[in-house]
């Protein structure tokens, strides 16, 4: 059976699962050409590498279509329902950190806690006759820790695929849920993090797809045992 | 629409709604979604069958028949007090069961004397289900969100405090950490020293010209989200709430009106024996709930086959008073849910309070515990 990785096709994401790899004593290879989307593994003749758009990994890992994935965990855990019972967190690898955190204006004085923007959100709609809207990308996440650790229901959320810390300033919306890494951007655009509001502290990983055939696999326990020696 | 797979027992409830002066409505399978999303939150997102025409707008097909029967009252304008029926397919995306099944149920909009409609629609619920199932035994559970904020109000809290449990109302896990926090007292930190000074000297003028300065040195738009104004005053609120707690008796106290569950025989006596001996006002909502157990009574309605139970509510802000469910005895599948839901119709955007009062037949699980009969 040909185990199938799939990895960051591009950019620094790329760079540093390629250096663990090559650290793991797994290097990497491209298949043909250096911009081609198929590789191979020094001494690893039955797995195979695709390289990947990184927020199609974890579909592809969700769909079991690759066996392995490199992308980050805020990804998988937006883009999959029920998501650890159908992929395995296998190693944590120590780059692309980012926090998924809930941020309000800063000028919100009153607004410090989660609690605080529940009753901001349960009279908003009679205070200015629509529902809080949250400018995010992340639907599932924000889902989860508004109504499922929470307990606030009534919000809408806008949609927003690119600069969407600029969304409140800009009217679009009255808070974001958002990634951050230094969080300079959001003190750029005057926003502040709820002190309850980190909804995950996310990384890249090295996930795989739980499927009944990697049981047993030696392939399978060699990957694994390789990364996590090297992070 | 082919209608093969309807519950063979579907025309003897059509039957009995008939008989309770009802208009049959039917709503379009296709919905704009907005209202839904609207009044349920963004949770049901995921429960619903959601698409998008070609102008973008977000459509969803029908996941329940309340929102479109009062929609439509709204744009037909005939006046209440009006009794809707309803009988059609929903759609919803779910764990267990079809995702496509039929619900029926009443809506019973604008009658002002609360007690007499909650009793009659409860009365009709059990009617309607006696007719398909006659020979089942069945458990009615009430709950009362009025009676759980005229407790909440008479503690004495602040009013953000009281909005924060009556909005938890139903969730017990939230309504738990509420509590909890209300054991203990915690300040407002981080406020910079010209805030306090302000927020000291009581000149919430200075104030909001203070945060619309800074909204306008930092690019924000002082129109599109909360107004200056808005912020003081619930920064001020949040003081009183950071100052408040409650004592262990009163703790005490709303602890064990939540785990109040008796027979609504005997609910009254109970109720007013716990304002007794808890020493709280709750006068007008004590004649609320016993003008609707005695008006059960007089709709024939068996208050030994009723439970109710102190902590029983929903989540969402339109429902105001009454809430129940009927199960077979023993079982846990709801086979009817029902509520007032008071403020849905000026949400929706009606000019006027229309009072309401409605339930739900799934009639996907009437069928099941029908069968299982057999």
């Amino acid at each position: 059976m040909t185990i199938t990785i799939g990895l960051p096709s591009k950019g620094r994401m790329k760079d540093d699962a390629s250096a663990i790899f090559e650290k793991a004593g797994m290097k990497i290879v491209a298949v043909g050409n250096d911009r081609s989307y198929r590789g191979r593994v020094e001494g690893f003749e039955d797995v195979e590498i695709a390289f990947l758009s990184a927020s199609e990994i974890s579909r592809e890992i969700g769909n079991g279509t690759v066996d392995f994935g490199v992308t980050g965990e805020d990804l998988v855990r937006e883009g999959l329902a029920d998501a650890d019972a159908r992929v395995e967190i296998a190693a944590r690898l120590g780059f692309g950190r980012a926090d998924v955190v809930v941020a309000v204006p800063e000028i919100w004085l009153d607004v410090e806690t989660m609690a605080d923007l529940g009753d901001v959100a349960a009279e908003f709609r009679a205070r200015h006759g629509r529902r809080l809207a949250i400018a995010t990308k992340y639907w599932r996440l924000t889902q989860q820790h508004f109504s499922g650790s929470h307990g606030i229901q009534l919000y809408r959320i806008v949609e927003s695929l690119g600069a969407t810390e600029g969304a409140p300033a800009a009217g679009q919306a009255d808070i974001i849920v958002d990634i951050t890494s230094t969080g300079s951007t959001l003190v750029a655009n005057h926003l502040k993090v709820l002190s309850d509001g980190v909804i995950l502290r996310s990384e890249a990983c090295l996930v795989r797809a739980r499927k009944p055939e990697h049981e047993g696999n030696a392939t399978v326990a060699k990957i694994i045992e390789a990364v996590r020696g090297a992070v | 629409m082919p209608l093969i797979d309807m519950p063979d027992f579907a025309p003897a409830i059509l039957e009995e709604f008939s008989r309770r002066n009802t208009t049959r409505v039917d709503t379009p399978v296709i919905q704009p979604a907005e209202p839904f999303l609207d009044m349920a939150g963004e949770d049901l997102r995921r429960r619903i069958f959601l698409t998008e025409n070609e102008r973008g707008e977000s459509l969803c097909l029908r996941p329940e028949f309340t929102i479109p029967v009062c929609l439509r009252h709204i744009e037909t304008a005939t006046g209440t007090p009006k009794r809707y029926a309803y009988l059609g397919e929903v759609f919803r995306q779910r764990r267990e069961g079809a995702n496509e099944f039929y619900q029926a149920g009443l809506e019973d909009l604008g009658d002002t004397d609360a007690a007499n409609a909650d009793a009659r629609i409860v009365a009709d619920a059990l009617a309607c289900l006696q007719t398909v199932l006659p020979s089942h035994a069945f458990a009615v559970t009430i709950g009362d969100q009025a009676v759980f904020e005229a407790v909440v109000a008479a503690l004495g809290l602040p009013v953000g405090w009281q909005r924060r449990l009556v909005r938890a109302f139903g969730q017990t896990d939230v309504l738990e950490a509420i509590i909890a926090r209300l054991a203990k007292p915690e300040p407002v930190a981080g406020l910079s020293p010209e805030v306090e000074r302000m927020l000291e000297a009581g000149d919430d003028a200075g104030l909001a010209n203070h945060l619309r300065d800074e909204m306008e040195r930092t690019g924000y738009l002082t129109n599109a989200s909360r107004a200056p104004e808005e912020i003081v005053r619930r920064l001020k609120e949040k003081r009183l709430l950071a100052g408040a707690s409650l004592d262990s008796a009163k703790l005490d106290a709303l602890k064990e009106f939540l785990s109040i569950n008796v027979s609504l025989r005997y609910a009254p006596g109970v109720l007013s024996d716990f304002a007794r001996s808890a020493a709280l006002p709750l006068e007008a909502a004590i004649a609320g709930f016993d003008a609707r157990v005695a008006a059960l009574r007089d709709a024939g309605a068996s208050l030994a086959d009723i439970t109710w139970r102190a902590a029983f509510g929903r989540p969402l802000d339109y429902y105001t008073g009454l809430v129940f469910e009927v199960t077979v005895r023993g079982e846990h599948d709801v086979l009817i849910g029902g509520g007032r839901y008071d403020r849905m119709l000026t949400l929706l955007g009606a000019k006027d309070h229309i009072p309401a009062v409605g339930f739900s037949m799934w009639l996907d699980r009437i069928q099941k515990a029908k069968e299982a009969k057999r």
